[in-house]
């Protein structure tokens, strides 16, 4: 028998108080596998977002338009890679509850300036330029409602409304967009600005956003100032960030979620710590006999130190280990549902490693007190007791 | 029947006054039901003070006037024919100079800076019309003045004030190249206009080039019952086409999803560290019946039964649970009850509430404690009853 079977025996000794602790284990770290990542989804669009990519909206708000006219002028400034824009449609198909992330696009650059993240098939990306009254649907949404290549399908906005009066736009899908990562987000669908714009009873001209790419991320300042400036003091100023902080601002926007989730992770865990650390001690002070049998066969104090933070070690690790798994589980099923507001819950690598860290921490900190007892026990009081 | 009472009088006194032997293993398990009851009521005063703020905002006699299918303010869009017909609609009241009381409004977006984080954020900046701020229940000018017709004047609410920068009475904000004077800050009675910036419809359309154009029409109506003369007016006109809602019906939809999604959340997590606190539980009130075995066996053995052995355990388990659950509401109250807080609202700009407990809520946080201590403490319970007397007295 080596120290290994000691320290199960005696974590397995009071087998219901073992299981227990194992389910409160689990269940600490099963909210942690999912908070984390549902945090890992809300920021996923800031970590997914490339360095040499920039947005540029109306200063005032980027739900405010500018003019189309902005577009030529700022594919002119030196450093832009490539330029494209694209408008907010409101969308939603046949019933405003069934909300869908449309915009109307600029055909030819679009998926250029997205090449990292949308792969959309050559054939189907002619169809779709083409065509102007035709869409490229994600491949998350296609699925969503069936839809197929040549399929027409209404488009309803609840902001824009055709010069004809109605609300309806008809269109024809032409392609579908496949995301080239896991975490890409394809619950969307993009149609043509041209004839959006020409159908359209108000806003003429003018376009939501522009999402430029930079010739290298060290010009991203230098192009940012050479567009703001450009505009300044003309009637729709622009402000131009980079990808990254665009998305990060507007994350904000929701409330602190970051601390939400390490309140409530927190707070679990400090429950299961006090529960844990507890039972570990109760369990140590039943068996202050036994270590004291233990030293007198010659187990040096370390070595006892060692067997008491290896049960707690293995305890954390019994109960976090299937809590970690039962998260991925709960990510899985959900992802479809909550496909709109989190697109990449998952439980990543990188969280079960961290998960994996917390464990052998929460083994160390519950089991260092008793263990320090255990250590320094002398053998007389330890048989003299009980 | 009587002596059976006594017995377990007798039984809970002896474990009541015991919890102190186990103070720490006691203390933790109070501390764990604390915190559930503490993640449960947060979430569920924040889902009550959002709630609380958007759906005290509406009336029920006031109409909203939105383009069909457009569900909030900021995708609507009402032409000026639109609001010239409305105008002469059925149901609407008439000021004492014969006017219809309504008030046409333009609802754009705007940055902010969020004092706390330094982060932009969008702020709601509404043009209304004449009546615009008499159509609103109680709104008073707390400070400076209503903004002067025709300039480029604005009175912000006091929750906006206080959540972000740059809004002190007399200064200028910009937004971007329109710059504009506060001169006044409004109470709204803690309802969602609290967290908004007002102007003069006719020189934020012109300011902002959207001419002819509002998003919504408020009218006061003669009457609750007015809203479906106005209903069936706008459905029967070709040229109008719009929803007509009560403005509390329309508050009470715009408040629901946001509070929805807060309770969704709160409650799962709650339930799953629930479930940790149970463990828990379990694990002190059988450490307990394990010490007491002896005393335990040695009662059965002069006489009582396993029912006192049994109610004593729970009565235990309870108390620590009830314990948990009071400490957990003060905890909550404490620290949270008045949290001002904001997040994106239904009109895509923010939000600012207080988070708010009620009696009720409370209760529910007390209500999941003692299923906690219920749940935790049955099982021992029931061991300490069915005790064999012989084992019970050799033990240790």
């Amino acid at each position: 028998m080596n120290d290994f079977d000691l320290v199960r025996k005696n974590l397995f000794r009071r087998k219901l108080r073992a299981v227990l602790m194992i389910v409160s284990i689990l269940i600490a770290f099963m909210i942690f596998g999912v908070l984390a990542g549902f945090y890992r989804a809300f920021t996923a669009g800031e970590d997914a977002a490339a360095a040499d990519r920039m947005i540029t909206v109306n200063k005032i708000n980027f739900t405010q338009p500018m003019p189309i006219a902005y577009f030529t002028r700022v594919r002119a400034v030196e450093g832009v890679r490539q330029v494209t824009f694209a408008n907010w449609f409101g969308g939603y198909y046949q019933d405003p509850k069934n909300f869908i992330m449309a915009l109307a696009i600029e055909p030819n650059t679009y998926f250029d300036v997205y090449r990292s993240e949308f792969e959309v098939p050559p054939d189907q990306l002619q169809a779709f330029t083409r065509d102007r009254g035709s869409a490229v649907v994600g491949e998350s949404l296609a699925q969503k409602w069936g839809w197929k290549i040549g399929d027409r399908i209404p488009l309803n906005s609840n902001i824009f409304s055709q010069k004809s009066g109605g609300h309806t736009w008809d269109l024809t899908i032409a392609g579908i967009v496949k995301g080239k990562a896991d975490h890409v987000d394809t619950n969307f669908l993009l149609f043509q600005y041209p004839y959006f714009d020409e159908t359209r009873s108000f806003g003429k001209d003018t376009i939501g956003w522009m999402i430029l790419q930079t010739t290298s991320p060290e010009n991203n300042d230098r192009v940012a100032k050479a567009i703001d400036a450009m505009f300044a003091n003309s009637t729709a100023e622009t402000s131009t960030d980079t990808e990254k902080a665009f998305g990060k601002a507007f994350a904000a926007q929701f409330g602190n979620i970051a601390l939400i989730v390490l309140l409530v992770a927190g707070a679990a865990f400090v429950t299961i710590l006090m529960i844990v650390g507890n039972t570990m001690a109760l369990s140590i002070r039943e068996r202050t006999r036994e270590i004291g049998v233990l030293k007198t066969l010659g187990f040096s104090g370390p070595r006892i130190l060692g067997m008491v933070l290896g049960e707690s070690v293995l305890l954390a690790l019994l109960g976090g280990i299937p809590g970690l798994a039962v998260a991925a589980l709960i990510a899985m099923a959900l992802r479809t549902s909550l496909a709109n507001i989190a697109p990449a819950f998952a439980v990543s690598p990188t969280i079960i490693l961290q998960g994996l860290v917390l464990m052998i921490a929460l083994g160390l900190i519950t089991g260092i007190i008793p263990a320090l007892n255990a250590m320094r026990l002398r053998i007389a009081t330890a048989l003299g007791r009980g | 029947m009587r002596s059976l009472w006594l017995q377990v009088a007798a039984v809970t006194a002896i474990n009541l006054k015991s919890i102190a032997q186990r103070r720490w293993l006691s203390l933790s398990t109070v501390i764990a039901i604390a915190l559930v009851v503490i993640v449960l009521l947060a979430f569920l005063a924040m889902a009550n003070g959002f709630q609380r703020t958007i759906a005290g905002s509406g009336a029920d006699d006031i109409a909203i006037v939105l383009r069909a299918g457009s569900q909030a303010e900021i995708n609507s869009t009402v032409s000026r024919d639109q609001v010239r017909l409305i105008e002469d609609g059925p149901g609407i009241a008439r000021g004492s100079d014969g006017k219809p009381m309504i008030s046409p409004e333009l609802y754009l977006v705007v940055d902010g800076i969020k004092r706390t984080t330094k982060t932009k954020a969008n702020l709601p900046l509404r043009g209304i019309g004449e009546q615009g701020s008499a159509l609103r229940k109680d709104i008073t000018i707390t400070s400076g003045r209503m903004f002067s017709r025709g300039s480029n004047e604005v009175v912000v609410g006091k929750a906006l004030q206080r959540q972000f920068e740059g809004f002190d009475l007399g200064s200028t904000v910009s937004f971007g190249a329109t710059r504009w004077t506060v001169v006044g800050v409004f109470d709204a009675g803690g309802s969602v206009f609290e967290s908004e910036i007002w102007a003069d419809l006719n020189v934020v359309q012109s300011l902002f080039n959207r001419n002819n154009i509002v998003q919504t029409v408020r009218a006061r109506l003669t009457g609750p019952a007015a809203l479906n003369e106005l209903k069936s007016y706008s459905d029967n006109d070709p040229r109008l086409k719009l929803d007509v809602k009560s403005e509390a019906a329309y508050f009470a939809e715009q408040a629901s999803q946001t509070s929805d999604l807060i309770q969704k959340l709160g409650w799962p997590l709650a339930i799953a560290m629930a479930l940790g606190a149970v463990a828990g539980a379990l694990n002190t009130m059988y450490s307990s019946v394990a010490a007491r075995a002896t005393e335990i066996a040695t009662l059965r053995a002069i006489g009582f039964g396993g029912f006192p052995a049994f109610v004593g355990t729970l009565a235990e388990s309870l108390l620590l649970a009830v314990i948990g659950g009071l400490l957990g509401a003060a905890a909550t109250y404490l620290i949270f009850d008045g949290v001002t807080a904001s997040t994106l609202g239904g009109n895509f700009t923010q939000v600012v509430f207080d988070f708010k407990l009620s009696p009720w809520l409370i209760a529910e946080g007390v209500v999941l404690a003692l299923i906690v201590g219920l749940i935790g403490g049955l099982f021992p319970a029931l061991r300490a009853a069915r005790l064999p007397i012989v084992e019970g007295l050799y033990a240790n």
